[in-house]
């Protein structure tokens, strides 16, 4: 019973984990980029999920899961065109007041045009199933966010890693002046990249749409979680961004077996407890991918 | 002539500190143009300037014929500039293959093939990271990344600094192979003995403002002027 119980917890804490890791790669690419903290980001992934909502019954789940994120990213886009572009080089504290704010305006405007009851999200029914008695609380929808995560999340590192784009991507979050001085337009850089962590936040909305229903302040819980396995993981290095969501997410998990009160809690203590010991966070150095 | 590059009467701020008071300069078609001066005198600014990294406040610059002056960084280096920063700025944690990858690709003869075949020795670390590189390897690498753009001006920020006597001939050597290409060519240094030697036409910059304008001969032949301009600079070298 007992190991039934940690198995649940952990896997529990690994889907979780997966969402902060979707999560935390799309502010952390933002963040080392253009040096913005997006508050703002738990709400795109709220726009993600209610676009999902929106279109589904027209195209179905799995045509939402394909169009809800690149809508999304088409949002997050117009946003940082017109609100976030005036203040680069400025001091980051204004783009994080700013998106702050727009936290705030996006948790309303889906309340205003959705209502502020849950909405849930129909996913296919035999996602839906458990994978066998034994293992009753595997879903095959669980599974299938984790594999949808691990997918994204490798396509992720293969476009850092093999494109020019990505090239560009992890050479401006080192010097960015120079890149611009080898004729790349960063301003356009930004903009794509910014996109693209958009679009990870629009992707765990859709996943999350399905798993737990959707509500206008689903991504701030999200939010915080998906700091702390940024910093857990030291600002700058993806790979992580990726270790340190995965582990909040189990120590979560786990947690909440033996002292449930504290499975929030936790993920604060572990940060501390990894800034007093190694103040860069696990894998943090200067520029990502190292 | 044919310029490749006109500046007339820049004024540069860094914040209140004025920099460069009425800079003027011109960079001829196919010659090699050299920018000289004292630690401190503006050569940088002056560059930064032409680059629009830091705009002037005042003074129009002119790039084959378009005034690049308002323009972003990006599209100047995309109209056909090179440009070898002071200190060689390589990504340092990305391969040596990445930072090939970096660069516009404006299409021209400079493939990543091609600078591997100038450059062997960057063939040879093509998968170590740019902080792996001796400083001479990352010199090379800085301006291989700016070839890539395949320029029609090469703009290069004391490309000398730091480097073993050996390596900084095989710079030079590179330079001059770059006019022979038909690349026009700005180079800021301090070692004015060795840059006047593969220079066509010289200026001497002090204080911000230009002290010397001629050709490269000229003022190698003005030994005093010249010894003036090395007081500052530890080594001095020559191409022989």
């Amino acid at each position: 019973m007992m190991t039934q119980l940690l198995l649940f917890n952990v896997t529990n804490g690994l889907i979780i984990g997966a969402f902060y890791v979707l999560m935390a790669l799309g502010l952390s690419l933002i963040l080392n980029l253009s040096n913005v903290i997006n508050f703002a980001h738990g709400g795109f992934l709220v726009i993600g999920g209610y676009i999902a909502y929106t279109i589904t019954p027209y195209i179905g789940f799995w045509g939402a899961l394909l169009l809800a994120p690149p809508l999304t990213a088409i949002i997050g886009l117009a946003v940082e065109r017109v609100l976030i572009r005036p203040l680069y080089g400025r001091d980051p504290l204004y783009s994080l007041l700013l998106t702050f704010g727009l936290a705030f305006m996006i948790e309303d405007g889906t309340r205003f045009i959705w209502g502020p009851q849950g909405k849930p999200v129909t996913i296919p029914a035999f996602l839906a199933q458990p994978l066998s008695n034994d293992l009753f609380f595997i879903t095959g929808y669980r599974l299938f966010m984790v594999v949808v995560v691990m997918i994204a999340v490798a396509l992720l590192f293969l476009l850092l890693r093999y494109t020019r784009l990505g090239v560009r991507i992890r050479a401006g979050t080192l010097d960015l002046e120079t890149v611009a001085a080898l004729g790349i337009n960063v301003g356009m850089l930004r903009s794509l990249n910014f996109a693209v962590g958009i679009f990870l936040a629009g992707l765990s909305g859709v996943l999350a749409a399905g798993q737990l229903g959707l509500e206008p302040t689903m991504g701030t819980g999200l939010l915080m979680p998906s700091f702390i396995a940024i910093i857990v993981g030291g600002i700058g290095s993806l790979p992580g961004t990726l270790i340190g969501g995965l582990l909040i997410g189990v120590a979560s998990g786990v947690t909440a077996v033996f002292f449930p009160a504290a499975s929030e809690a936790v993920i604060y203590v572990m940060m501390a407890v990894i800034l007093l010991t190694r103040p860069r966070g696990l894998f943090g150095e200067e520029g990502m991918m190292s | 002539m044919t310029s490749a590059l006109s500046a007339e009467g820049l004024h540069t701020y860094y914040g209140k500190s004025h920099i460069l008071h009425g800079v003027s300069l011109e960079v001829a078609e196919g010659r090699i143009t050299a920018l000289l001066g004292r630690n401190g005198a503006g050569k940088t600014t002056t560059l930064r300037s032409l680059m629009g990294l830091t705009q002037a406040r005042e003074g129009k610059i002119t790039i084959f014929g378009e005034d690049t002056t308002r323009w972003p960084t990006f599209r100047i280096a995309a109209h056909g500039v090179g440009y070898v920063p002071e200190g060689r700025r390589i990504f340092a944690n990305l391969s040596v293959e990445e930072n090939l990858k970096v660069p516009l690709e404006r299409g021209g003869p400079w493939t990543i093939e091609r600078i591997y075949k100038l450059f062997p020795r960057l063939a040879e670390r093509k998968q170590n990271r740019g902080r792996q590189l001796s400083g001479g390897e990352q010199e090379m690498l800085s301006i291989a990344r700016a070839l890539l753009l395949n320029p029609r001006l090469l703009i290069l920020d004391e490309p000398s600094q730091g480097l073993a006597p050996l390596i900084v001939r095989e710079v030079f050597r590179i330079v001059q192979q770059m006019k022979a290409e038909g690349i026009s060519v700005l180079l800021v240094e301090q070692n004015a003995r060795m840059s006047l030697e593969i220079a066509d036409d010289a200026y001497v910059l002090d204080d911000g403002a230009v002290v010397y304008s001629g050709t490269a001969r000229e003022l190698a032949a003005d030994d005093a002027r010249v010894r003036a301009l090395a007081g500052a600079s530890a080594e001095e070298w020559t191409l022989t």
